[in-house]
């Protein structure tokens, strides 16, 4: 079974310490909510996992199936079987979808597949995410609204097959209806042995996909590591339970935070006080 | 000088005897035309007649000394270029489109490979000289080692020339820092009742789309690659599938 060993990571961006110290594992067949304010260092790990040269490994290992990948590029890990749902992802002009997508099956792959084969995945991939099919002959992510650039994303989960996903805020954007869609792709996979770790401000996406386990991140490191009630307690009350039960002063809050998502407004009023 | 009037879909290779040429396009015609072997041409003049469209498509893959386009867009007409620009050395070329009558439209669209020590200047520009008239330039270019690619060109809107659009958009990807790669498209617009926009970049594959890329498991190498065809392979469409097979290996070659 393939676990993702995260141990005592420390990153930097720009000389500025994001991570201090997260500890963690995702297995294979499990689904771990990550959660915490925002600019608390989420889409930090989950980019640094993935690989991005922006941040600054200064300390810890990244650990998959036993194997270090510390110190592996991006591609490698994407073929080593990680894969990340970006929180944002970019448009891409003049690359077309299915000649990236194509690019990328074929990339993570022992064999490639055949023209026909490639065609016959996509088809059945849109269909299972309700998306037009003309969405993939388009320009990557080219004038995508914000629910169908999240769609694409799921696309390429579909169609790559990591071992490990990590979904940054997939469910921004999307309608409650494609929301359900996503759900059922988490719980469908999930089953089949993919492990996730999803990152969520609201509560109705976890009610969907029933994490195993949640995970709390506060100034840069995994604070709490529980059960799901976590979720719950979070979402009716808030961060604040935190400063007062385990002594933590949450450091800082993200100007352009979302107001109607979990646990925010308690964050307001413990820095207002 | 040479003029040959387009009645039907034409296919054209120029010779070398000839510096000149004038192509007209009858009133109430639709054609298409495919021109090659211009690298000795001084000047190609393009006259579409009231109600016409001119579908024109130019592969140049040799060095262009000097070239001067120009074209007289009439009434309800129409010019549709796509240009490839896969020439080596140098390529100095000079368009003027003219919209001369009401809903005389012009869209152009050209990519540029330069590599080496290619020396390419292209000039597009268009001359909004009536109401209502319609322009549009896209120019996509690639610019590696020692070379030098320049986009420049004027959209000019006169005054009076009212309800007229004009969109121009210039971006060149450099992969080398020897490369010197400029896009300067200029809009000079003397009338209010207009809808102009211009935009013009220059500068390296985007950091945060080669991330993207591999993450998915590209390598960096192919995912510049496919970043970079995605700036030269949309001028395809305006060519038929023996001249874009020549394209794509052209491309593949050089990049
Ligand atoms: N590329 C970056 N450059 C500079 N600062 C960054 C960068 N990425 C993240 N940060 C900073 O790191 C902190 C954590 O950000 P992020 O990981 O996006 O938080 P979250 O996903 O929890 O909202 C924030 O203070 C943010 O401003
Ligand atoms: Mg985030």
């Amino acid at each position: 079974m393939a676990t993702l060993k995260i141990s005592d990571l420390h990153v930097e961006v720009e000389g500025k310490e994001i991570l201090n110290g997260v500890t963690t594992q995702i297995s294979e067949g499990e689904t771990v909510a990550l959660l915490g304010p925002n600019g608390h260092g989420k889409s930090t790990l989950l980019n640094v996992i993935m690989g991005h040269p922006r941040y600054k490994i200064t300390q810890g290992t990244l650990l998959l199936d036993d194997v270090d990948i510390t110190n592996m590029t991006t591609d490698e890990r994407a073929k080593a079987g990680l894969f990340l749902a970006l929180q944002n992802p970019a448009e891409v002009p003049g690359v077309i979808n299915s000649d990236f997508l194509r690019a990328a099956v074929n990339a993570t792959r022992e064999e490639k597949v055949s023209t026909y084969k490639f065609y016959k995945m996509l088809d059945s991939a849109t269909k299972e995410l309700k998306m037009p099919f003309d969405l993939a002959t388009r320009s990557l992510n080219e004038g995508f609204s914000g629910g169908e650039k999240k769609r694409n994303e799921i696309l390429q989960l579909l169609l790559l097959e990591p071992k490990i996903a990590m979904l940054d805020e997939i469910d921004s954007g999307l309608d409650v209806d494609a929301i359900q869609i996503v759900a059922d792709v988490i719980k469908k996979e999930e089953e089949k042995g993919m492990g996730f770790l999803v990152i969520s401000h609201y509560a109705r996406l976890f009610d969907l996909i029933k994490p195993t386990r949640a995970i709390v991140m506060i100034n840069g490191r995994i604070v709490l590591d529980g059960d799901t009630s976590l979720i719950k307690r979070i979402d009716q009350t808030g961060y604040e339970f935190i400063k007062t039960e385990l002594g933590i002063e949450i450091e800082k809050e993200n100007a352009n935070m979302n107001t109607v998502s979990i646990g925010t407004c308690a964050v307001k009023e413990t820095i207002k006080k | 000088m040479k003029e040959i009037v387009l009645n039907q879909d034409l296919e054209y290779r120029c010779s070398s005897s000839e510096k000149e040429l004038t192509f007209n396009v009858a009133s109430n015609s639709d054609v298409s035309l495919l021109l090659s072997d211009i690298e000795e041409m001084e000047l190609l003049n393009f006259e579409v007649s009231d109600n016409a469209t001119l579908h024109l498509a130019i592969f140049a893959q040799k060095f262009l000394k000097n070239v001067k386009i120009t074209a007289n867009i009439g009434e309800n007409s129409k010019i549709i270029v796509y240009f490839a620009d896969f020439t080596v050395e140098r390529n100095h070329l000079d368009a003027s489109i003219n919209l001369n009558k009401d809903n005389a439209r012009a869209e152009w669209h050209l990519a540029s490979l330069s590599t080496q020590k290619d020396d390419k200047e292209i000039a597009v520009n268009i001359y909004h000289n009536s109401p209502n008239t319609h322009g549009r330039i896209d120019n996509y270019g690639v610019c590696k080692e020692n070379s030098k690619l320049i986009f420049a060109g004027i959209s000019h809107i006169i005054k009076g020339c009212h309800q007229s659009t004009s969109h121009q958009n210039a971006k060149i990807v450099v992969f080398d820092d020897d490369c010197k790669a400029i896009a300067r498209p200029i809009l000079k617009i003397d009338e209010n009742d207009i809808e102009a926009s211009h935009a013009a970049v220059v500068g390296k594959v985007n950091d945060e789309h080669i991330f993207y890329l591999t993450s998915r498991g590209l390598s960096v190498e192919d995912a510049k690659l496919l970043i970079t065809l995605g700036y030269l392979k949309p001028i395809l469409k305006g060519f038929n599938e023996q001249v874009r097979e020549q394209i794509n290996s052209l491309i593949e070659g050089r990049l």
